[in-house]
């Protein structure tokens, strides 16, 4: 281990570090919380850069050998994720005055980086815990909502069996192997033991908790909407793009075996059709994403069907693409007041008239997550399914596409109470809301790369 | 200016249109109708000019381009005219400023969203026929469905929403299917050829096993057959074609629903050579059934515009027939019947949605003696009723005539080596033609005829000038086809040939001397 190598390697983590500890010590001198969002701001912007910088220069290092190591993958996953903090932290601003938010966001995505990067269990349920902690307490930030602590416990109570779930499998891949180290799991997968592959199993569905894959997914729609706008966002793309590179990096090199791959592929599956079809019925927009997250999950699990080498491109494309199209959703919701009657879908009636900018971002956004093209959304599904399908998965494929058709409906469903409906509680002027507007634009720059150079991105994520 | 870029121009005029639109103002309408109009104006021009400077004589693509956009899949931004789309292309430019036109005084509701959405259909529109690779083709095809989701889901009629979410339910799932289709078809590509590539000259030569290219023309035809649509995929097309506004009415016939024709002919048949000279008989079944079924249904609608709507069905029949008869006259009939039910079909749309801006009823029975009330509006409506029959001198009759006479040499042939069925197909096929003109002429006599009889009849003026424009303008299109069909007929027939040769393969050019020689 040499300094040089710990300081350039985990740059972004260090930036995040320093930003959060000085975000405390701002907040400790009681400076205006202004002050600590623009520093928090501008750490995890000058993070992403670093990540971006690392993962373009081809930065590959052990940084403590056998813990935690960075290739240009990770970085390029590091980035992605701060990227999509930036438009969650303005979207913050709107709702939250003081420094509480920026503070736990930092801490969390400290873990998320942590999370990407990690070669042992040790670090990578280190991660988890630093990425979910914050969590948890970014739920009840909203305290005022009546909701609100129903799903802070749901998310807490779940997030700890994902916990003990994961420690279970690591304990038993270790008794099988004599090792923490993650590629455990990847051997794991084929091996003829079956302690190896009940602890790859119970790691798994670990991770099928977290990312909220049917059977193991009725904590998300509570969590979402319980919880604030902010932090659903913060939830539905950040928590998410972290688990699931970690997933990637779990499942390495790993060929999957028949076995294995009834287990990838059921239930996320199960996951996309299952949540296509509850989200038709959703009253609340947060619900509905819920449900729309929970079969898009499935999707980025069905990655995993395909070849090694397009594994981790297909899934942090696709992440990016989600993430960046849910953010502009979020920053397009209605806010004229009571949270409860905002979170309605049927307050979304009319939206064009009263703000046609967010009618149509939001538009655009539902058009994306539903798979439409030449929006980023159809390039990462086809990218998913041209994988699976090169993988010799063609039934597979084919059931995984006819169910992203379920989705269809619900998303239209949104724009069309957009454009052709009028408002239900008469037409109210909602003022514009700065930060919103701002983080809608923040994400729209990467969108319109993505949709006229998708070459481009692929190249970069190549991995 | 190259031609090559003034056809770039003619596909992201559109895009400029809606920039416009978005920068301007609701409160002036008629600047945004103005200006909108411009430019559908100079994209027709600029789609003439590339059609006189059209080669019939070159058989490759002309005025590509090529930038490669997604290398790593082997997706490029790959445009151009051809035989296959070259008329189509002219007809979708055509339309635009129609289109415009006439719905300047029906459209009054977001009048800057609305003129968005022509453009953005537009440039679907376009695109998909001028795309040469197969993931841009996809792109426009899905697109497509957007702006018409909206169009007719705000301006339409009262079930509205029923009707623009059946039909989007009922083509994205012919979409899905394709695109899974779609994928496997380019992955079997590269593993036999080692030619990562989506452009359709490449993929024509993928050489796939029969079982394969059964599951995937299934696939990419049930797509295409939704968009025609064929009996028994059409149900979402009355309903549609009902509750859209004029101008959403006019696109859906006008170009929409040629989408699938195209489809079949520039991929459906020649992607999959084998599984389509299987499935010969059965699309001419179904185009057959279309186009008697179709005619049946319109004999006994009391809807104005299902009437229309119903006749479409069966007009595209005849261009399924004559795209299943693999003939060479057959194929130069189904591209032509494309265009002339684009003309005819457009313009009897801009007629119901003229007499409804005046009267606000398309109950069929409302009306009675119109030529008395609107002698210049009979006459346009008569011409382009006794054009969708297929009088000959109109577009029509050169469409359904060679349809019917290459479905007919290809059938004879069938029967001298056997197998009649496809001769009684084409027999049934040609009570379409009797059957179109009892429902179109009853339809006619009852509408134009008789006892004077309209609601709101004291208010009722005749055309303005720019609904005689709009009309005139089609009438004009309708006649320059039937009477002069050899120019642009040649501009497609080095396309047919190439049709001919990839659907047929060895037993079309072995059988063409041969039909030849009889005669």
């Amino acid at each position: 281990m040499n300094v040089q190598t710990v300081l350039v390697s985990m740059l972004p983590e260090h930036l995040l570090l320093a930003g959060l500890c000085l975000v405390l010590v701002l907040d400790i001198l009681g400076r205006a919380p202004r002050t600590s969002f623009a520093l928090a701001l501008g750490t995890v912007v000058a993070a992403a850069a670093a990540a971006a910088v690392l993962s373009a220069g081809g930065y590959a290092a052990a940084t403590f050998v056998g813990q935690l190591s960075v290739s240009p993958a990770t970085s390029a996953g590091k980035a992605i994720v701060l990227v999509l903090a930036v438009p969650v932290l303005m979207l913050s601003r709107d709702e939250f005055r003081d420094a509480q938010f920026p503070m736990l966001a930092l801490a969390s995505l400290y873990g998320a980086c942590l999370m990407i990067s990690a070669d042992s269990f040790l670090t990578l349920l280190l991660g988890l815990e630093t990425l979910s902690l914050p969590v948890y307490a970014l739920v009840l930030l909203a305290m005022q909502r009546k909701d609100c602590a129903e799903a802070a416990l749901k998310y807490l109570v779940l997030g700890g069996t994902a916990t003990g779930m994961l420690l279970m499998g690591a304990s038993l891949l270790f008794g099988w192997s004599g090792t923490l180290a993650i590629d455990a799991f990847a051997r794991a997968l084929d091996a003829p033991s079956a302690l190896a592959r009940a602890g790859a199993a119970l790691v798994l569905c670990a991770f099928f908790l977290k990312a909220a894959i049917f059977p193991f997914h009725a904590w998300a729609p509570d969590a979402y909407q319980g919880g604030s706008v902010p932090a659903t966002a913060y939830m539905a793309t950040i928590v998410k793009a972290a688990v699931l590179l970690a997933v990637v990096r779990l499942f390495g090199a790993a060929e999957l075996s028949p076995a294995m791959i009834a287990l990838v592929a059921v239930p996320p599956l199960v996951s996309i059709v299952w949540g296509n079809i509850t989200a038709m019925r959703q009253p609340s927009f947060r619900r509905m994403i819920a449900y729309s997250s929970i079969a898009h999950a499935g999707f980025l699990f069905f990655a995993l069907l395909g070849a090694v080498e397009g594994r981790f491109q297909a899934i942090a494309f696709y992440l990016a693409a989600y993430g960046l199209m849910s953010l502009v959703a979020f920053t397009a919701l209605p806010h004229d007041g009571d949270d409860a009657v905002d979170d309605r879908i049927d307050s979304l009636k009319g939206l064009f008239h009263r703000r046609p900018y967010a009618a149509v971002t939001l538009a655009i956004a539902m058009l994306s997550l539903a798979g439409i093209p030449p929006l980023p959304g159809f390039v990462a599904k086809f990218l998913v399914f041209r994988n699976v399908m090169a993988a010799g998965h063609t039934e597979l494929a084919v059931l995984g596409l006819v169910g992203s058709y379920l989705g269809l409906y619900f998303y239209l469903r949104v724009i069309q109470y957009m454009f052709m409906a009028a408002h239900p509680y008469g037409a109210t002027q909602a003022a514009l809301r700065r930060h919103a507007f701002a983080a809608s634009l923040v994400c729209l720059v990467p969108v319109a790369l993505l949709t006229v150079f998708p070459g481009w991105a692929l190249g970069l994520l190549r991995g | 200016m190259s031609d090559a870029l003034i056809l770039n121009v003619v596909l992201w005029l559109p895009v400029a249109g809606i920039v416009y639109t978005a920068a301007a103002d609701e409160r002036r309408p008629d600047a945004v109708r103005g200006w909108s109009f411009a430019l559908m104006l100079v994209q027709f021009a600029l789609t003439a000019w590339l059609y006189l400077r059209y080669d019939a004589a070159d058989p490759g693509l002309q005025f590509a381009t090529r930038l490669p956009w997604i290398p790593d899949w082997g997706v490029a931004y790959l445009i151009g005219l051809d035989g296959y789309n070259v008329l189509l292309v002219l007809l979708t430019a055509f339309l635009g400023p129609l289109v415009v036109a006439g719905s300047w005084t029906a459209i009054t509701k977001d009048v800057r969203l609305f003129h968005a959405m022509v453009f953005l259909i537009q440039f679907a529109m376009l695109g998909t026929f001028v795309a040469q690779d197969l993931f841009l083709f996809y792109l426009f095809w899905e697109l497509m469905l957007v702006p018409m989701f909206l169009m007719i889901g705000i301006w339409g009629g009262e079930r509205r929403i029923y009707a623009t979410i059946k039909f989007v339910l009922y083509t994205a799932f012919g979409s899905i299917l394709m695109l899974a289709a779609m994928i496997y078809l380019v992955w079997s590509l590269k593993t036999t050829t080692g030619v990562a590539s989506f452009a359709f000259a490449d993929l024509y030569g993928a050489g796939l096993k029969p079982a394969a290219q059964s599951w995937l023309f299934a696939a990419f035809a049930l797509s295409f057959a939704i968009k025609v649509p064929i009996v028994p995929l059409h149900t979402w097309l009355p309903d549609a074609h009902v509750e859209a506004p004029t101008a959403g009415s006019v696109i859906l016939a006008g170009v929409l629903l040629k989408m699938g024709t195209y489809g079949f002919m520039k991929l459906g048949f020649p992607l999959f050579p084998d599984a389509a000279r299987e499935a010969t008989v059965i699309v001419m079944l179904l185009g057959v059934i279309s186009i008697v079924y179709g005619a049946c249904l319109a004999l006994v609608q009391t809807d104005i515009k299902k009437i229309i709507a119903y006749s479409s069905i069966s007009h595209l029949g005849y261009a399924m027939l004559g795209l299943a008869s693999v003939d060479l006259i057959g194929i130069q009939g189904a591209v032509m019947q494309m265009v002339s039910h684009g003309l005819t079909a457009a313009g009897l749309f801009f007629m119901v949605g003229m007499i409804y801006e005046r009267c606000h009823s398309r109950n069929l029975a409302d009306y009675g003696g119109i030529a008395k009330l609107l002698p210049v509006y009979s006459v346009f409506f008569m011409v382009l009723t006794l054009a969708a029959i297929g009088l000959p001198t109109t577009s029509g009759f050169t469409g359904e005539f060679l349809a019917l006479l290459g479905t007919f040499r290809t059938a004879w042939q069938a029967h001298a080596a056997g197998n009649s069925t496809m001769l009684w197909l084409a027999g049934v096929a040609v009570t379409g033609v009797v059957l179109g003109a009892l429902y179109m002429l009853w339809f006619a006599q009852r509408f134009l005829f008789g006892a004077t009889r309209a609601p709101h009849a004291e208010h009722v003026r005749d055309l303005s000038a720019r609904e005689v424009g709009i009309l005139a303008a089609l009438v004009a299109a309708v006649f320059w086809l039937g009477l002069f069909p050899d120019e642009p007929m040649r501009k497609t027939e080095l396309a047919a040939r190439q049709y001919q040769q990839l659907v047929g393969g060895a037993r079309a050019v072995a059988a063409l001397p041969a039909t030849e020689a009889r005669r």
